[in-house]
């Protein structure tokens, strides 16, 4: 490499369309600075953000590893939450021990995962129809085992809340094992072999297939990892939350998506990846943070996500759209022309 | 007789090759103008053009309105092949889909309407049940009709885009009948096909186009099927276009007797190290099913497959590249690359595994090196190894398609249209790339429907008609004449002995 391609290189990875996500951070961080320095500059709201958002990130991964195959999991949000209820029921009604329940939740969660995967790889339903079907079956086996009350296992299981909320150097646990699962993922997704493969499923299945690669298996295995990952989400919400609670699981689906959406329009240049959704995933609680110390109500986490989402996807429709313009430009030239009206 | 259509000395380029040169023709009201040519003669150019689809680079198209019928607005319809009809809609919803807006429709009187204009072209059929349910014929007539609908006149321009390609004898004799029904009521016929008999048979003036320019246009009267293939090829018959080539076949390497499924009824066939075998046949022989069945992309049944010398029955891509075949589908978009990946990554996509290090990732280094050796090797223009592969040109994403396939040194290579709509730089490259491959010790399969490309590159070109092997045609018989004769199962009446 010669040194002004190298320059050229770094220009562009250091534009704004590349890393958009750390521009806004900073324009974000700096308008909270100066507008509400004494609520906003406190180390303890960056505690608190950086473990929160540590296990809606673990969620935005169990979604981005099957997204990548072209399997968009639309059940993660209830996915998270069969398991949480069950990491209670196992503790309270069940009494295991937490060596047990600790991987035959995580085991749930993958055999979750493999079902979807079977559902549409075998039975060929839709990704999006089968999980929004398996989404409805998980929520109301949620309501079924825990008869849509809170379960408490405070007393059988004292020790199962210390998992998410013991700090190692003043950061929690939660936060150590993302990085772990997000190393993991980016080493597979970007290093390996079988993540090249899991791109080129996602973009062109048929391409990828008479290439030699197999879709359907990636698809499946995509969908267990992303369980499997599910299950751990759920365990560890249920640790911090000190109680089985139904109602939480579903919220991550939204924050999750977005992030993933939004992460593929950072670093790669329209690819999902791993760094752009957990950063675009802090940014975006950073600014939801950021309006509620300034004092606006709870509804701005719903229309922010849900703006967010609409500007990711449409961002990365942008570049698309505006080739297929010109075509569709000459298609309806044609149609007057030829017929005469 | 009143012209209705005037082209004018039209002219279209693409990077690297004219399509059409200065192409002028006119057709008549009450007349049928058969245009054919070979593949890349620039017919298909014709119509998109026509169509709007693409748009000419220089000349005139008019639609005349001529005095004799007053105001009349002259009218340009197009059937194309796959007759826009969608499969699950009735007829008569697919005659009306376009018309209307919010009122309900006068479901009665359109049937009314349907009835009638279907009834021109003989018996009526019902028009309320959905149109994959009717038979080829029926569904052209369909198309037909819909295209007739609204017509305030009948002196319009009807272009017909080979639409007896999935149509039975008989329904093209019911197809036929239809267009001399249109043509007898004054309408202008263009007829875009490339089966020589349904264009002697229907035409009255036939326009050949050989490498974008026009060779003929002459009454059909005078014509023939020896002087129809001779204006097409632009050869006579004895012409070998390329001269012997002495090759010493090796073992084979691919040995199937009994094959059947797709579009193959029945077919043995041996590939041997070192040659270069050609398919042809026209569209519907089971050319085109072929390499996906040998891959293993589409099920198929064989009394015995063996490859390099071991039986291979279970059948898939990711096997039949694991035991050294290699595929090239002729759709570069659709099935053979990833286009939002590099030229890197679709290159090394198929065989990944000998870049793998030790702790199970890829060597970048070694995957970029050997990336860069290929585009070398290739020739691929603009030598950027990590552009997107969308953004290369047609004739380099099959330059990058082939250092793909190429990369892994297959023992079976399996070839579809290998130059379509690549310039004629690239197509060089792409000989010689086969070439080189075969040299090396592969058994090359082309299966191609330019019959110029077969002898340029083949030792021996099996002909295949309705799914079975019709010919092959080797050494003194292998003439672009026999073979284009042969693809269209005529009889060869200048006798080759």
């Amino acid at each position: 490499m010669t040194t002004p391609s190298t320059i050229g290189g770094l220009r562009q990875k250091l534009s704004f369309t590349n890393i958009s996500a750390i521009y806004i951070l900073i324009a974000v961080l700096v308008v909270f600075s100066l507008w509400i320095p004494n609520r906003f500059l406190q180390i303890g709201v960056w505690r608190s953000l950086l473990d929160a958002e540590s296990l809606t990130s673990l969620v935005a991964l169990s979604a981005l590893i099957p997204l990548v195959c072209g399997a968009l999991n639309l059940a993660i949000g209830t996915q998270v939450g069969f398991a949480a209820i069950l990491s209670a029921v196992f503790l309270a009604n069940a009494k295991l021990p937490i060596a047990i329940q600790f991987p035959l939740v995580i085991i749930i969660g993958a055999a979750i995962g493999l079902i979807i995967g079977l559902l549409i790889t075998r039975v060929r339903i839709d990704p999006i129809i089968a999980t929004l079907g398996m989404s409805s079956v998980l929520l109301a086996g949620m309501s079924w085992v825990s008869n849509s009350h809170q379960i408490l296992f405070a007393t059988d299981q004292p020790d199962f809340t210390k998992i998410a909320t013991t700090p190692i150097f003043g950061i929690t646990i939660p936060v150590f094992i993302l990085i772990a699962v997000a190393l993991v993922t980016w080493f597979v997704m970007e290093r390996t072999p079988v993540g090249r493969r899991m791109y080129a499923a996602g973009y062109n299945p048929e391409s990828a297939r008479l290439a030699g690669v197999n879709v359907a298996r990636l698809q499946i295995g995509s969908l267990v990892a992303g369980g499997a990952i599910a299950g751990l989400a759920g365990l560890l919400l249920t640790s911090r939350l000190n109680a089985g609670d139904p109602t939480v699981g579903p919220s991550f689906l939204l924050p999750a998506l977005t992030a993933v959406f939004l992460g593929s329009t950072q670093f790669k240049g329209g690819r999902f990846n791993v760094w752009g959704t957990i950063i675009s995933l802090y940014v975006l609680a950073v600014g939801i943070k950021g309006l509620q110390l300034a004092g606006m109500p709870s509804w701005v986490n719903d229309l922010f996500y849900g703006l967010a989402l609409l500007f990711a996807v449409g961002l990365s429709r942008w570049e698309r759209s505006g080739k297929r313009l010109g075509a569709v430009r000459r298609v309806t030239t044609f149609r007057s022309k030829s017929k005469g009206d | 007789m009143s012209t209705l259509l005037r082209i004018d000395s039209v002219v279209k380029t693409f990077p690297g090759l004219t399509a059409l040169d200065k192409v002028s023709l006119s057709v008549d009201s009450g007349e049928i103008l058969a245009v054919i040519g070979h593949n890349g003669s620039g017919k298909s150019t014709l119509v998109k053009i026509l169509a709007g689809v693409y748009l000419k680079d220089a000349g005139q198209v008019t639609l005349s309105s001529s005095a004799e019928h007053g105001e009349e607005v002259t009218e340009m319809h197009f059937i194309h092949q796959d007759l826009a009809l969608i499969p699950e809609l009735t007829a008569l919803e697919n005659l009306y889909l376009a018309k209307g807006t919010l009122a309900p429709n006068d479901v009665a009187a359109e049937r009314a309407r349907a009835r009638e204009l279907i009834g021109r072209f003989g018996n009526v059929f019902n028009v309320d049940i959905p149109v994959k349910r009717l038979s080829p014929g029926q569904r052209a007539i369909v198309a037909i009709a819909r295209a007739l609908d609204g017509w305030e006149h009948p002196r319009n321009v009807i272009v017909l885009d080979e639409p007896t390609e999935s149509l039975h004898k008989s329904e093209v004799d019911a197809l036929f009948q239809a267009v001399r029904q249109l043509a007898a009521d004054g309408a202008g016929v263009i007829f875009i096909s490339h089966r020589l008999d349904e264009v002697l048979e229907l035409a009255d003036r036939v326009a050949v186009l050989r490498d974008g320019v026009k060779v003929a246009d002459e009454p059909t009267a005078s014509l023939d099927h020896g002087r129809l293939v001779e204006l097409i090829t632009g050869s006579s018959e004895t012409e070998r276009a390329v001269a012997e080539r002495t090759v010493s076949a090796g073992a084979p390497m691919l040995a199937v007797t009994g094959l059947r499924g797709g579009g193959i009824e029945h077919l043995d066939l041996t590939l041997r190290a070192g040659e270069i075998v050609g398919i042809a046949g026209v569209l519907g022989s089971g050319r085109e099913a072929l390499p996906t069945l040998l891959f293993g992309a589409t099920p198929s049944l064989a009394d015995a497959f063996e490859l390099v010398g071991r039986p291979y029955d279970h059948r898939f891509p990711e096997e039949s590249i694991r035991r050294g075949m290699a595929y090239v589908p002729a759709d570069r978009v659709r099935l053979g690359s990833v286009r939002e990946f590099t030229a890197r990554e679709n290159m090394t996509l198929p065989e990944l595994r000998s870049l793998r290090t030790r702790t199970g990732s890829i060597n970048a280094a070694q995957e970029r090196e050997e990336a860069s050796r290929l585009i070398d090797e290739f020739q691929v223009r603009p030598p950027r190894r990590e552009q997107r592969f969308g953004a290369f040109s047609g004739g380099n994403q099959q330059k990058i398609m082939f250092a793909k396939w190429l990369r892994n040194k297959p023992s079976v290579l399996l070839l579809e249209e290998p130059t379509q709509g690549v310039d004629i730089g690239a197509k060089a490259a792409i000989y010689e790339a086969v070439e080189a491959a075969a040299a090396a010790g592969a058994a090359v399969l082309v299966c191609s429907s330019d019959a110029k490309e077969l002898l340029r590159l083949c030792q021996r070109v099996i002909v295949l008609r309705d799914g079975v092997q019709a010919e092959e045609l080797s050494g003194e018989s292998l003439t672009e004449h026999h073979l284009v004769l042969s693809g269209y199962g005529l009889k060869d009446m200048e006798g080759t002995a």
